[in-house]
């Protein structure tokens, strides 16, 4: 099946950006658009529900060409990050909004609308005003109003985004439960890599209006094809290519390496033939964040990041890294 | 055609402009096209300059315009002393009636000028309630004020209706000011008084400034109050003057050179103004009112304060009552003469005998209009809010009838119907759509806000969940701006139910509405007849004043 899922080529230009991004989306699964603000995400989910125009490009979800489809016609729902609930119905006569335009008998949409209310875990909401719901509440119903238009394709537009740290984990996965239940194919934008990283099925990395990696979780996290991507998902250390030692050819550019990756010895323990060594690093914090200690060191000039299971007992440590974790990028600015 | 679903959300908002256009650009552009076109057409017919030359050189018009200029600057003036320790009261002050003064200088803005001059005559004229209290007080024979039909008559009505403006736009600019730069002031050692004059005064200059240039205005185009108390030629405006010219002279083209320069005053005034607002709005970040538990310190500024909020009360509200009071109540005791006569219950004589078809003409008037103007209004402001092109240019459109009297309005629909011949549907007709010129900027001034609160993502949903753009406009936008589309539908209703000055300047005399038939009846000397319908233009003001109370400040989350 070459055609299934989402399959878009995307080009837009307005003052001051210009938007030229490919990818696509496997039916059934979930993708998320990560990237920094500004970077077109908002703009893409736009162009593919049709409420921006597209310059040029196409839009093709399973097989069929939407790029000259009205809004209405596309079957693609979209969540917003403010919810956007109709204040003046009650939570049954948002969910029976889209419900309505595709004319569904009055008994089979009560049905419905209790069925959709049990799937985002909100049984006996229906007589509610959207100015009684808490925010996480309020974006469960715009969960399930988008879902009673029966989508081929679901846009959620940084749905969590304006929710308290604790209520943004919880509700995560309760969207990615939803979609496993449901199999609505998704694309998910969010600036939060936590977000993207724990839910994602692939992740799409935008900067400036381009698409710069796509892939799994795994993919981007521990392969990313530019220090940008590098950088930009997870902590990490960039240093001059040079200090990788001796031995090794002189190399322009830069060395990347996750703090993770990184061990600490308080001690001299020897050369690390495959390793390069840090040694003589000075400690300059430590913060304990419960399951380890992030160290802030300085080595030769360069600020570093690492973790350790341990806090360490002298102002000066030895740093080692596998050379096998190292990346290597030939461009300087990320 | 890549994108259908984009360039039908365009072209449905686009569209929405269309019928507030065509009511813009043929009820009110091509009259006043007509008319100012007629200050260029000579006594031959042909294009002359000799109109405008005439009305600039005639001592006679020059006199009307110096007039105009100085009893508005004296009106303003006068309005300002009156206002300025109201506002100085209201602002620093928490008493018991604050409240009160406070809604009820409100007033001017909904009541209509003929219903002022009607309660101005009852209450100050030669046997009005103040002249008869003074009498019966002081045991006197004659009455002891003879102000009517004088300059200052005109002045103490100005007055009358224009202080309460100043005071509660004023008195609200300061409520909501920050106080801690006074606090300040005291604390680097400064008095009381010099605190007020040095810090103080200089921050409430742009709201005094503001609220001046409006009273200036108003007071500029006065028609009503100038056409009965000024007495004829010898206190004329530019205004009445028009009136006179093109109705009893018979001088189209003076006229119509007349309201060319009336019209160049009026745009100026109004550019200062929104300057001004625009100033007001930068100049200070709104705050939060304080909770003000004080009193005035001493007894006396305790006397002082309440005999000003007793005058003012007094002022704004005893010609009002004197109105109702008179018409059931006179010299010969209490009587519902005037309403039977009102309802034909019993024979009229003259022009009391038209004034039930006067109450109902105004009744259907005034609901054509506000349905009318409200759904220009609502369309108007959805197609300046969702498009992305053009939205100040079409704005400013919608407010145009704004920068031109309500005279010159009449007189460009008199000057086409006097060549048109029809009978008194087309009068009235003409009636009709002159009120909707005037009530359709009040109306989009109440939409457009309320419209702004909705956000777009409401109609953006409703796209992605299947609904049209024209759909979602309906279902979703129209039901949340029923409260608004409620209140500007209430205040087009009494716009056009007192409205006076375009109606008398275009209406022949077979037509009859309420505040024509109260002119009418205040010329012949019949005032309690006018009384009873002037009744029914308070509680008509009243509603309104009521819906703006309580449709204020909703807001969508």
């Amino acid at each position: 099946m070459p055609n299934s899922g989402l399959v878009c080529s995307l080009g837009a230009s307005y003052e001051e950006f210009t938007l030229r991004a490919e990818f696509s989306v496997q039916e059934g699964k979930l993708a998320c658009i990560i990237g920094p603000s500004g970077c077109g995400k908002s703009t893409t989910l736009q162009l593919i529900s049709g409420l921006l125009p597209l310059a040029e490009g196409s839009i093709s979800l399973h097989g069929n060409d939407l790029s000259t489809v009205p809004v209405h016609h596309r079957q693609i729902a979209m969540v917003f990050q403010e919810y956007a609930l109709f204040p003046h119905m009650n939570v049954a006569e948002n969910i029976a909004y889209p419900m309505k335009l595709r004319h569904i008998k009055k008994a089979d949409r009560s049905r419905e609308i209790g069925e959709l209310l049990s799937l985002v875990a909100l049984e006996g909401y229906e007589k509610r005003k959207s100015d009684e719901l808490s925010g996480g509440e309020k974006q469960r119903v715009a969960l399930a109003r988008a879902l009673a238009s029966e989508p081929q394709l679901l846009l959620l537009d940084e749905p969590l985004s304006a929710l308290d740290a604790k209520l943004r984990k919880h509700l995560r996965e309760e969207i990615r439960r939803i979609h496993d239940e449901t199999g609505i194919t998704t694309l998910y934008v969010t600036h939060d890599q936590d977000e993207a990283l724990s839910i994602a099925d692939s992740i799409i990395v935008m900067n400036e209006g381009k698409v710069i990696q796509c892939g799994t979780a795994e993919e981007v996290y521990h392969t990313p094809n530019s220090l940008f991507v590098a950088t930009f998902i997870g902590e990490g250390n960039t240093l001059p290519a040079h200090l990788l030692g001796e031995g090794e050819e002189q190399r322009a550019g830069v060395i990347f390496f996750r703090p993770e990756q990184v061990s600490v010895h308080t001690a001299n323990s020897g050369e690390y033939l495959p390793h390069l060594n840090m040694e003589g690093a000075t400690v300059e914090s430590c913060e304990f964040q419960g399951g380890r200690y992030r160290l802030h060191a300085r080595w030769q000039g360069y600020p570093l990041i690492c973790y350790a299971n341990r806090r360490p007992q002298a102002k000066t440590i030895n740093l080692t890294v596998r050379k096998r974790d190292i990346l290597h990028f030939e461009e300087i600015n990320s | 055609m890549r994108t259908k679903g984009t360039i039908e959300e365009g072209r449905f908002y686009q569209r929405m402009a269309l019928p507030a256009l065509v009511v813009i650009s043929l009820f009110f552009v091509l009259p006043l096209l007509f008319t100012l076109s007629s200050a260029f057409i000579g006594p031959g017919g042909g294009f002359s300059l000799s109109p405008i030359k005439a009305v600039f050189t005639d001592p006679y018009t020059l006199r009307v315009m110096r007039f105009t200029i100085t009893q508005a600057a004296l009106s303003t003036l006068a309005s300002l002393l009156v206002a300025l320790p109201g506002a100085y009261l209201l602002s620093s002050y928490s008493f018991r009636s604050k409240s009160l003064i406070l809604a009820l200088s409100a007033i001017p803005f909904v009541i209509p000028s003929i219903l002022v001059v009607l309660g101005f005559v009852i209450f100050f004229g030669n046997n009005g309630f103040l002249n008869q209290l003074l009498m019966a007080l002081f045991s006197l024979s004659e009455p002891p004020l003879k102000i009517l039909y004088s300059y200052k008559a005109i002045i103490l009505a100005h007055t009358f209706y224009n202080f309460p403006i100043i005071m509660n736009l004023v008195a609200t600019y300061a409520m909501h000011l920050d106080r801690r730069q006074e606090a300040a002031s005291y604390t680097l050692g400064a008095s009381k008084s010099e605190t007020f004059f040095r810090i103080t005064l200089p921050r409430l200059l742009p709201a005094i400034i503001s609220s001046a240039s409006l009273v200036f205005l108003f007071c500029f185009s006065s028609f009503a109050i100038i056409l009965v108390l000024g007495g004829g030629p010898r206190y004329s405006t530019m205004e009445v003057e028009i009136y006179r010219q093109a109705r009893m002279v018979g001088s189209a083209s003076a006229a119509a050179a007349l309201s060319l320069f009336s019209i160049l005053v009026t745009s100026l005034l109004l550019a200062a103004y929104s300057k001004s607002q625009q100033r007001l709005v930068q100049s200070e970040a709104y705050k939060e009112p304080l909770l003000l538990e004080r009193r005035p310190a001493h007894a006396l500024g305790r006397i002082l304060a309440l005999l000003y909020a007793l005058s003012a009360l007094l002022f704004i509200l005893a010609p009002i009552a004197s109105v109702i009071v008179r018409s059931v109540y006179s010299t010969s005791g209490f009587s519902l003469k005037w309403y039977r006569q009102l309802l034909n219950l019993e024979r009229a004589s003259s022009h009391m005998g038209s004034a039930l078809a006067a109450l109902t003409n105004s009744l259907a008037i005034a609901l054509t209009v506000s349905i009318l103007a409200v759904a220009l209004g609502t369309s108007l402001a959805a197609s300046i809010e969702r498009r992305k092109r053009g939205k100040g240019a079409l704005e400013m459109l919608g407010m145009l009838s704004m920068t031109v009297s309500s005279v010159i309005i009449g007189l460009g629909y008199f000057l086409i119907a006097s060549r048109l011949h029809g009978g008194a549907s087309l009068s009235y007709a003409l009636v009709v759509l002159a009120h909707l010129v005037i009530a359709l900027p009040f109306t989009l001034r109440v939409m457009l806000p309320e419209y702004r609160k909705i956000p777009l993502s409401y109609t953006n949903s409703a796209r992605t969940l299947g609904s049209t753009t024209g759909h979602a406009f309906f279902t979703i936008e129209l039901p949340l701006l029923r409260g608004a589309m409620v209140s500007s539908a209430i205040f087009a209703f009494a716009i056009s139910m007192g409205e006076f000055n375009a109606t008398l300047t275009l209406s022949s005399s077979t037509i009859v509405t309420l505040p024509i038939v109260m002119y009418r009846l205040i010329g012949s000397y019949n005032y309690q007849g006018a009384c009873a319908l002037g009744t029914i233009l308070i509680i008509v003001s009243a509603l309104v004043f009521i819906a703006t109370g309580t449709t204020k400040g909703k807001k969508h989350a």
